[in-house]
């Protein structure tokens, strides 16, 4: 439930997270949790993150001379949302789901996806939270919809 | 947020089982058993005044089906219970409809009870905890019991909470090699 009194979600700055899309990098830092006007760092799945990025992957000849094609180079500071956490995050009826890992799927300015591909499980609270595109180009999402909502 | 689903989710379950919702005129959205169903071994005075209440509704709350093969699950000394390192279907009313994994461990306190179900999902760890007596709990399919099959991997889990299996991915293959998530 997300205002329990007791339940309170991890806290994100200067934890490196996994980027599971296509867009080039690999690991960022997160820098700040844009939730609330004063988060102090908390934040779950399906909440935007600013990053750094701390490890990319090498930009070849191509993508340099293509003047549209997104280059995500190390230090870049980019947007992110949150698709997985370490931390369990509860569902309304109390189940309660968490995963190996923290990931985030980059996004652009105007709260796209930078990348083309997801490679990953993602959380299906980021649907509920409104990142139904994103969740609906993942492999496999996590779910816990009712079926009154949710097309499967 | 999530109160309109949760609006949503009572209705389907009201529309299911109740029969006589102007019996209770509180509210719209509630299950009202058939009187015949529910074991009244303590008088109904006594119960609206809080005593045994917990009991009670531990035994008349879940459908008499669900309530055996609980009792079963997850008691303490049945031959046939849930063990630590089970591998297990776990059956939802809603999405995800079915989850498989290994049994991590059982919390067992009563109304509260509850069990971690460990699978790997696309190269990542996944795990859910369930509550045994949530009503979108529908079944629980036993795959492959703990200390099935022969040899080293054949031994049961000599432990009640198998959280080291988050850490060694040969032992988990092991035991639930193979399972779908």
């Amino acid at each position: 439930m997300y205002g329990f009194p007791c339940w309170k979600g991890p806290k994100f700055i200067q934890h490196l997270w996994q980027v599971i899309d296509n867009s080039g990098a690999l690991l960022v830092e997160c820098v700040n949790v844009l939730k609330n006007k004063v988060t102090n760092g908390w934040g779950s799945v399906g909440d935007e993150i600013v990053c750094v990025v701390k490890r990319a992957r090498a930009v070849s000849a191509a993508q340099q001379a293509s003047a549209s094609a997104v280059k995500v180079r190390r230090g870049d500071v980019r947007r992110a949302v949150v698709v997985r956490t370490a931390k369990a995050v509860r569902r309304p009826d109390g189940r309660l789901v968490k995963f190996d890992d923290n990931a985030v799927v980059l996004l652009n300015n105007k709260r796209e996806m930078l990348g083309t591909r997801i490679g990953g499980v993602v959380s299906a609270d980021l649907r509920m939270k409104g990142w139904a595109k994103i969740a609906s180009l993942a492999p496999k999402v996590m779910s816990h919809i009712s079926p009154a909502r949710c097309p499967y | 947020m999530f109160t309109g689903r949760l609006r949503a989710l009572a209705r389907s379950m009201s529309t299911a089982a109740s029969t006589t919702a102007a019996a209770y005129p509180f509210s719209k959205n509630v299950i009202i058993r058939p009187a015949t169903a529910i074991p009244q071994s303590i008088p109904l005075e006594s119960l609206q005044k809080g005593k045994g209440l917990m009991p009670f509704l531990q035994t008349a709350l879940p459908p008499p089906e669900k309530r055996q093969w609980m009792e079963t699950l997850f008691s303490k000394r049945h031959p046939d219970r849930l063990l630590p390192g089970t591998v297990v279907t776990v059956i939802t009313a809603h999405a995800p409809n079915t989850f498989s994994g290994v049994v991590l461990s059982i919390r067992r306190r009563g109304p509260d009870t509850s069990f971690v179900v460990r699978n790997i999902v696309q190269r990542t760890g996944v795990e859910m905890q369930f509550f045994a007596n949530s009503p979108h709990l529908k079944e629980i399919k036993i795959l492959k019991k703990s200390g099935g099959g022969g040899g080293r991997a054949g031994r049961r889990a000599r432990r009640a909470k198998l959280f080291y299996l988050r850490h060694s991915p040969l032992k988990m293959t092991a035991i639930a090699g193979g399972v779908k998530g």
